[in-house]
């Protein structure tokens, strides 16, 4: 009776441990903001008022000596910043349209030329090591083997197998996959490839006087027949510099989140 | 007709373990790390049901795995067959009373078939290999592993010894006496 109430206990406390280490490994750096807020919320109140009576201490000496010239100073500092801030209101508008242009201009212009259909993802993979989805579309829609899959943002990957009714999609991510792709400002070509366990991709092959910015955003080059030309990848989020210049490269933040994508489009060439 | 019903009922349950792995643990993880129930089952076919068994049904749910989700068919099934056997040869050299060497079983076999798996993939797709984010994928895969054993420990000693009675019935003097 003993050993089987000490079993089940066993089991419960394995249980819970395993509930609080999978909590606690998912947790978003951004919730523990809240902690952060409780811990400042008691601190600053005090610091505040120290401060306060810090500088009041440290003030007195220089406090009534020259009060009118500040007065005045502090009016015509007033009337500049009025009219600054209107500037910089309307320039923000200026930009903002600005960019809605732009977006337009490019999105006409990157996807026009494609036919593409509709999927949607039914299954990701069940091993760690790899990133293969399978889609609902298959021969019956006409979906083929090697061709492009992108969502809404970018890339997602390509079509490795295919059967009537679904398709499995190698993503980008994967370590077994590799794309040639280049960079948006300079047009230096690279080479994407997968990391395993990481979301990021890392680029390597980057020629060595090529001026690398981080920011920029990278498309495919259309080089190596799998992947056609100017599909946005994602943007350069960290230049990795070693002691020897051939050895450097990029990582490279997909603009598809791959753990909540779920639509996604077949391009048929 | 023992072994047709044995494969029917474990089928069934890879299926419902499959599942799970495609959306229960794609949330319910690790630090981004799933477990690795199939080589659970499998060994345990391997550690109840004979050596037998757990070679066939583990060379059939590797085949499954590898015609869904895989790209080079056959890896998957070669892995689980090793530890379909791994199962039978630990039946023959170690108590299965304890919890620990249960737990102790399934570490090791995640080890190997992880590590197999990794490798052939690695030699088939030309992976860049990453030692560094595998150790870690796999240490945290084998925790992992443990635990569950750890809890699901008190249903597979009942099953299994309802497994072993089919089997081993008539044998049963001659191994504990």
């Amino acid at each position: 009776m003993y050993k089987k109430k000490k079993g089940i206990l066993g089991v419960v406390i394995t249980t819970i441990i395993l509930i609080i280490l999978v909590f606690l490994t998912n947790v978003n750096t951004e919730k523990l903001s809240y902690i952060e807020n409780v811990c400042n919320s008691l601190i600053m109140p005090i610091q505040n008022g120290i401060t306060y009576i810090k500088n009041k201490i440290n003030g007195n000496n220089s406090f009534f000596e020259n009060i009118s010239e500040i007065q005045e100073k502090n009016k015509v500092l007033q009337e500049e910043n009025t009219k600054l801030e209107q500037s910089l209101r309307e320039l923000e508008i200026i930009k903002a349209e600005n960019t809605t242009l732009k977006e337009y201009l490019s999105l006409t212009e990157k996807y026009e030329e494609f036919k593409s259909i509709p999927a949607y993802i039914i299954s990701k993979d069940v091993s760690n090591y790899s990133s293969v989805f399978v889609l609902n579309v298959g021969t019956d829609d006409g979906v083929e083997n090697g061709m492009t899959v992108i969502a809404d943002k970018g890339l997602v990957g390509h079509v490795i197998s295919v059967t009537k009714s679904t398709a499995k999609v190698q993503t980008i991510i994967d370590s077994a996959s590799n794309v040639s792709a280049k960079i948006n400002t300079s047009n230096e070509s690279i080479s994407c490839k997968g990391v395993l366990s990481s979301k990021t991709l890392k680029a390597t092959y980057i020629p060595n006087d090529a001026e690398l910015i981080s920011g920029d955003t990278v498309q495919t080059s259309g080089m190596g027949g799998i992947y056609p030309k100017g599909i946005h990848i994602g943007t350069v989020r960290k230049i990795v510099s070693t002691n020897n210049i051939l050895d450097r490269y990029l990582e490279i933040e997909p603009a598809v989140n791959f753990e909540t994508v779920e639509t996604v489009l077949v391009i048929t060439h | 007709m023992k072994n047709i019903l044995v494969g029917i009922v474990s089928f069934i349950v890879f299926l419902i373990i499959y599942f799970l792995q495609i959306n229960f643990f794609s949330w319910f993880n690790i630090s981004g790390v799933k477990p690795n129930l199939f080589v659970i089952l499998v060994l345990f076919l391997g550690l109840y049901a004979g050596q037998r068994n757990g070679l066939v049904l583990g060379i059939i749910f590797g085949l499954f795995l590898d015609m869904t989700m895989g790209r080079n068919i056959g890896i998957s099934a070669i892995m689980l067959s090793i530890i379909g056997i791994l199962g039978g040869y630990f039946d023959k050299n170690f108590s299965k009373d304890s919890r620990i060497t249960i737990m102790l079983m399934a570490v090791g076999s995640t080890l190997v078939f992880e590590l197999g798996s990794y490798l052939l993939n690695a030699m088939l797709l030309s992976y860049r290999i990453d030692i560094l984010n595998f150790i870690r994928i796999v240490i945290i895969e084998m925790f992992f592993n443990m635990m569950l054993i750890i809890i699901l420990y008190p249903l597979l000693k009942k099953v299994g010894y309802m497994l072993e009675n089919m089997y081993k019935s008539t044998q049963v003097l001659t191994r504990y006496f």
